[in-house]
């Protein structure tokens, strides 16, 4: 069953791909896929293009998707390991959620980040404290670490 | 017979004597036990009663059976709804005749907005697995969300191996509408998840009915009940753990649960500090030899140079007549707001120090004690088979054996509430009777430790005291 629901979602993927995000899957592993994410537009992350790596566990989709950011992102619901911290990766996920939503939603969280909600304390509290100079640094590390022409 | 009996008191009970009517004794009797009602006289009495598993499914079924004959509804949805209103049959009641859809929606029964509408159509695709089957193979809830039965089993047992059982929703996204247990048991046909799923259930039922307690002690399933749900002292029939019926750790009177919670943390994280308190060896304050405490009594008396000195303040016993007893007094430094930080945070550390060292010695005299008890056992056999008094006469030693443990536990938890109380005279009281009980217990412990006849009467006099001393203390401060 759960091959036959991964085929599917594999072709929709490539078929009609949700907007500046790409997902292929590992040519030896068709459970794991390469993630390519644009950096939302009017987000501290635009015009960078972050890695992320996407697993499906064995009862997905009864289970999640592990998730993990490869480029480093500064962002107050995502770790320094690449880490995310968001409710449908967690207990708030439901077996009608796809690869596609779950992508979607973690393009949102970097439109929205939630500082009242954090994973990386240290960036979480300077967003809250000094939230311009916390997107100069957001924007600061996209340069750096997400830019690929450089 | 007795209608005369009321003018003098004292021909009627010739009167049973000589015709042997003991109807009026018991009669008198029964005024006698009335008076010394335990509820009343004794601060910790507690009613409560050892269920068993079974009594447990019993007495919940009860209520499932009320309310779904009163509502009419299955008694599956009863249980959500008894589970989420913590068993309170009354309470569902009135909300359910005062707004029933609101009441269902607020329980996770129903859905918040209306439910799903579904084709008709023979076969469907299920959102999950993405395959397509007829639709008779499809299920949904109250919300009307269609998954295919194997879906729904796989969800159902990746759930329960989490760990999960009443809180098992719907699959569809967002929607917060609860699993009812004919579904779950209806579709799980392996018997070890079934099982698991039963286990688990019946654990969330038991927790969330504010009457019952799981018996914290290891792989015991007896439960608990009790119409009163005070921090009171509960002890389980089959393992005999002693546990707080409110928090379920370890009995803590006087001190209250969210206080000793306090402090218990607190402990565990000065944990350096303790470890430097709890080197058991002293130095006898006259002759310096190296003592280690081997017993329960801090009344020590050092084997070299026959010192009697206290083991906490290594000051003359004869100083701890019940009048001077000072030592489980803690005393402040006055001037103490004039002084810097850094002396302050030294005095806080002093402080919780001192509290701490009486709190640490007399849980370890209560272990050390425990050794006595062995000892006790072995000397009672010599004696015995030396012809000093038979088994029988040297009984008495167990039973103030036993009534030291508790005051000595009772005065343990003394310290916690002592450190977190403020300073006035309701502390100093508090104090007071501490050191009265503290001296009590020591003078207990030594005796119990030295008792060489069978002459209980001195002993006797000793435990009255001492636990009049505790429950007056009890009486004062335990106040839940």
């Amino acid at each position: 069953m759960t091959s036959r629901r991964i085929l599917v979602e594999t072709k929709n993927l490539s078929k009609d791909p949700p907007p500046g995000i790409s997902a292929t899957p590992d040519e030896d592993n068709c459970r794991y896929f390469h993630v390519i994410m644009a950096g939302p537009k009017g987000s501290p992350y635009e015009g960078g293009l972050f890695k992320l790596e996407l697993f499906l566990p064995e009862n997905y989709p009864l289970c999640p998707p592990s998730v993990r950011f490869l480029t480093k992102i500064y962002h107050p619901n995502i770790d320094k390991l690449g880490r995310i911290c968001l409710d449908i990766l967690k207990d708030q996920w439901s077996p009608a959620l796809q690869i596609r939503t779950v992508l979607l939603s973690i393009q949102a969280l970097l439109s929205a980040p939630n500082p009242d909600d954090p994973l990386a304390n240290d960036v979480a509290n300077m967003w809250k404290n000094d939230e311009e100079e916390a997107i100069s640094v957001a924007k600061s590390w996209t340069r750096r670490y997400a830019v690929m022409d450089s | 017979m007795n209608t005369e009996g009321d003018v003098d008191s004292d021909m009627e009970c010739s009167d049973n004597e000589c015709f042997g009517d003991d109807s009026d004794y018991y009669n008198t009797d029964d005024i006698d036990i009335e008076q010394v009602d335990p509820s009343k006289n004794d601060p910790e009495y507690f009613e409560f009663e050892c269920l068993t598993e079974e009594q447990v499914e019993r007495l919940l079924n009860e209520s499932v059976e009320l309310l779904s004959n009163n509502l009419q509804i299955l008694p599956s949805l009863a249980k959500v709804l008894l589970h989420y209103h913590n068993w309170n049959v009354s309470e569902i009641i009135g909300k359910y005749r005062e707004n029933a859809s609101q009441l269902l929606i607020n329980s996770r029964v129903k859905p918040s907005s209306a439910p799903a509408s579904n084709n008709c159509s023979r076969y469907l695709t299920c959102p999950v697995c993405v395959l397509t089957h007829s639709s008779d193979k499809f299920l949904s809830l109250n919300c009307g969300h269609l998954f295919c039965k194997g879906c729904w089993t796989i969800h159902f047992e990746v759930q329960i191996n989490q760990g999960i059982s009443t809180g098992i929703s719907c699959m569809a996204r967002e929607c917060e509408v609860l699993v009812p247990e004919d579904f779950v048991l209806k579709l799980v046909l392996q018997p070890n998840i079934k099982e698991k799923y039963l286990q688990y259930i019946f654990q969330d039922y038991v927790k969330s009915h504010p009457q019952l307690r799981f018996c914290p002690g290891p792989n015991c399933q007896v439960v608990i009940k009790s119409q009163d749900t005070k921090a009171k002292r509960a002890t389980c029939s089959k393992c005999k753990s002693i546990f707080c019926f409110k928090c379920g750790i370890d009995y803590h009177a006087p001190t209250d649960c969210h206080t000793i919670q306090k402090w218990l943390t607190k402990c565990a994280d000065d944990s350096e500090t303790a470890n430097y308190i709890s080197a058991h060896t002293k130095d006898c304050p006259k002759c310096h030899i190296c003592i280690e405490k081997n017993g329960g009594c801090n009344h020590m008396q050092c084997y070299n140079c026959k010192y009697d000195f206290c083991w906490m303040c290594l000051g003359d016993w004869k100083a701890h007549g019940s009048e001077y007893y000072e030592c489980s007094r803690y005393k402040e430094n006055p001037n103490i707001a004039h002084e810097s930080v850094h002396a302050q945070a030294r005095e806080a550390l002093k402080k919780y120090l001192h509290y701490y060292e009486r709190w640490e010695n007399h849980l370890k005299s209560l272990k050390l004690e425990k050794e006595t008890f062995d000892k006790l056992k072995t000397r009672i056999n010599q004696k015995v088979m030396s012809g000093r008094g038979t088994w029988i006469d040297w009984q008495y030693l167990f039973t103030a054996a036993s009534l030291l443990a508790k005051c000595r536990y009772t005065l343990q938890y003394t310290y916690p509430y002592a450190y977190y109380m403020d300073t006035g005279p309701r502390k100093e009281l508090f104090e007071y009777q501490q050191a009265q009980l503290e001296a009590e217990i020591e003078n207990l412990s030594w005796k119990i430790e030295r008792a060489e006849t069978t002459d209980r009467g001195d002993l006797e006099n000793q435990m009255d005291i001492a636990e009049k001393r505790r429950t007056t203390l009890l009486k004062d401060f335990l106040d839940v």
